[in-house]
């Protein structure tokens, strides 16, 4: 029989990228690499793999792997799939064992998972059915403002005065972006009033769950200095992110993939 | 050990019996409404009463089932939104309005033509709107029994109110079908209804054993002769021989899935038109559902010296006439005595009445039980408002907290 691999594969994919992660016995990360994950999510997630196992050098083929995510049935390599509530929840576990709520913007949707000291889910939310407070909002709104999704925050960090946005809705706020525009309010204003718009639509969601602290925030949009700020504001916590937010589902599906070697 | 060859779902014998006595519903539906004697009605709706004066009911709301379960709800529903109702309103009351706009293309042609339409409003408010429009439609008179809704204790001034509503009702089918109410009919039919639920109700309580002998599909199916025919003599028969088939089971330690791990209470009506998609494939997981809050909405029975007063109480105090706290304390209740390990709540967009409230009672029950529960959301007929993928992470991730 041959030897047991030191090493797993976790690949998330989600609605808008598609994320892997090869992780050590010893739980550190060998390799990781993120894509969009465009029409296919079968070849997103193969694509991922394959350059992962250039990148690491390590015949992932030979260990275990599990996906997770809006695609995980479509990963015809894995071992296994899991729903991203429960890879979400082992791999903010594995990260900080003292969290105990997770947020996670997603391209498409959020959630929240109350997660106990084992590791586990113990109750959850899932907003996947309305793009406001998902990372699709923001991007919609860069848009409509004509700055980068990266710029959007930068100069959302600027403003003392955040425009009122008071739609939840993606289309009813754009026009309500539009009507600022037209009345002369800064962009960087604008640009915080998005953010808090978003982040109180984010504070419902947790609260639905129930707020318990320490609070992550994973997910692409964590890594928006601004949204940080409102959501923390919002919640009236402090908020625990990882190095690497956007992996979080992947490395806990990778993390539980090592309890089937 | 179960056998690994063997469906994961056990259908049950009894269904043959249920189908001769849905055919027979139909047919006398048909011949009632050539008569001039047909009524329809809502499903929470005394049917002993015209029943006893010789009216036979037809159920809309099964017709909704059946619309669901034959996939053509969309179609259905589409003919009502055709004349202008709005995608919100009950696909229930879609189903029927599309369907007496189009019966050529119905499923059986629609239901048979209603000579009245009755209509109690102790399951929501939507079926009198629903009911005027048929009755635009079809020229039936309507009757509402209104049954006001109750929070905690039903105070006396409120029977006197409900069982005013009775004997209207029965004045209103005398003029209206040229009959008379004999009580001591009334009696019998009661007696029949009273046998039928208290079979029906052994067979839902037999699924406290382990296994369970019965998964929601079959509790869903099987529940259609007690909503829909509720006082005939013919379906204490068909309850007799499903609870023989139930005690058997029971005996043999045949559960309704062939590999029980998992046991989880359902809220809410039933997605029709996956019905056995959706339990089956849980089945094949290990997921039986022993108990669910919709068919242990038919119980109790006519009785007593008063028969309106009876009548009265029993059918104000429906579940879903009931406040948010009736309804928690009921899911805690089917939780602990069917020892189930978790919960599904169906939030149904048709059907507001049933799902305000989930969420809260969603906290509530964890809260009262510690077991955990998910909500997913769709529609029973109307499977444009249903998102597979959606509903079955919800699902997955509910089943990965077991494991
Ligand atoms: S709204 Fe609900 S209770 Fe009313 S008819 Fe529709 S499904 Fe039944």
């Amino acid at each position: 029989m041959s030897e047991t691999p030191s090493y797993t594969v976790g690949i998330d994919v989600g609605s808008t990228t598609t994320k892997g992660v090869v992780l050590s016995t010893d739980g550190m990360i060998i390799t990781k690499r993120i894509r969009a994950t465009g029409s296919s999510a079968s070849d997103a997630a193969q694509d991922v793999f394959q350059i992962m196992t250039q990148e690491s050098g390590l015949p992932l083929l030979d260990t275990i792997t599990i996906s997770t995510g809006y695609g995980r049935r479509q990963v015809d390599f894995a071992e296994k799939f899991l729903t991203e509530i429960t890879c979400h929840c082992v791999g903010i576990h594995h990260l900080n064992p003292s969290i105990r709520l997770v947020i996670d913007i997603g391209g498409q949707d959020s959630k929240v998972i109350r997660v106990n000291e084992h590791g586990k889910p113990s109750d959850f939310e899932l907003n996947d059915k309305c793009s406001a407070g998902t990372g699709r909002f923001l991007e919609v709104m860069a848009g409509v403002l004509g700055v980068t999704i990266d710029m959007l925050g930068s100069i959302a960090l600027e403003s003392n005065n955040p425009s009122t946005i008071s739609s939840t809705c993606t289309v009813f706020a754009e026009s309500e972006v539009v009507g600022h525009i037209g009345s002369g309010e800064s962009a960087s204003d604008i640009a915080a009033g998005i953010h808090q718009s978003m982040a109180s639509k984010v504070g419902t969601l947790a609260r639905r769950v129930g707020l318990v602290s320490p609070v992550a925030l994973t997910g692409g949009v964590a890594l928006n200095q601004a949204f940080q700020h409102h959501l923390a504001a919002d919640i009236g916590s402090d908020l625990w992110i990882p190095e690497h937010p956007q992996f979080t589902g992947a490395l806990g599906a990778a993390v539980i993939a090592q309890s089937k070697l | 050990m179960a056998d690994k060859t063997e469906k994961a779902y056990r259908a049950l014998e009894s269904q043959t019996h249920l189908q001769q006595v849905m055919f027979r519903y139909m047919l006398e539906g048909q011949h009632a409404s050539e008569e001039g004697k047909l009524a329809w009605v809502t499903s929470g709706f005394p049917v002993e009463i015209p029943l006893a004066m010789g009216v036979t009911p037809s159920y809309p709301e099964q017709y909704g089932a059946v619309v669901g379960s034959q996939k053509v709800g969309p179609d259905l529903c589409g003919y009502a939104e055709e004349l202008g109702y709005s995608q919100e309103l009950c696909s229930y009351a879609r189903s029927s309005i599309g369907s007496t706009h189009r019966p050529d293309n119905s499923p059986m042609e629609g239901l048979p033509t209603p000579q009245a339409l009755l209509a109690c409003n102790n399951i929501c408010g939507t079926v009198l709107r629903w009911y005027d429009a048929i009755s635009e439609m079809t020229d039936a008179p309507v009757f509402l029994l209104d049954t006001p809704p109750i929070d905690a204790e039903q105070a006396p001034h409120h029977i006197e109110y409900v069982q005013r509503g009775i004997e209207r009702l029965v004045e209103f089918i005398s003029t209206t079908f040229d009959t008379s109410m004999e009580l001591e009919h009334l009696r019998s039919v009661a007696k029949n209804s009273t046998t039928a639920i208290d079979l029906w109700t052994k067979s839902l309580q037999a699924c406290k054993n382990k296994p369970s002998p019965l998964n929601c599909a079959d509790r869903f199916l099987t529940m259609a002769p007690v909503v829909a025919l509720r006082g005939s003599d013919y379906i204490i028969e068909f309850y007799q021989t499903l609870y023989d088939e139930v005690k058997d089971r029971v005996e043999q330690g045949i559960g309704a899935i062939r590999d029980e791990k998992i046991r989880l209470l359902w809220d809410n009506i039933p997605p029709w038109f996956q019905i056995f998609r959706f339990f089956n494939g849980l089945a094949k997981r290990g997921v039986v559902f022993p108990a669910d809050t919709y068919t242990h909405a038919w119980q109790g029975s006519i009785e007593g010296t008063d028969l309106y007063r009876n009548v009265a109480e029993l059918y104000s105090n429906v579940y879903l006439n009931k406040g948010l706290d009736a309804k928690v304390e009921k899911m805690c209740q089917l939780i602990r005595d069917y020892d189930l390990d978790g919960f599904i709540m169906f939030s149904v967009r048709s059907c507001k009445r049933y799902s305000l409230g989930q969420l809260v009672s969603k906290e509530l029950v964890t809260e009262e039980t510690g077991v955990p529960g998910v909500i997913i959301e769709g529609d029973m007929v109307d499977s444009r408002a249903f998102n597979d993928a959606q509903i079955q992470t919800r699902v997955d991730a509910l089943l990965e907290m077991f494991a």
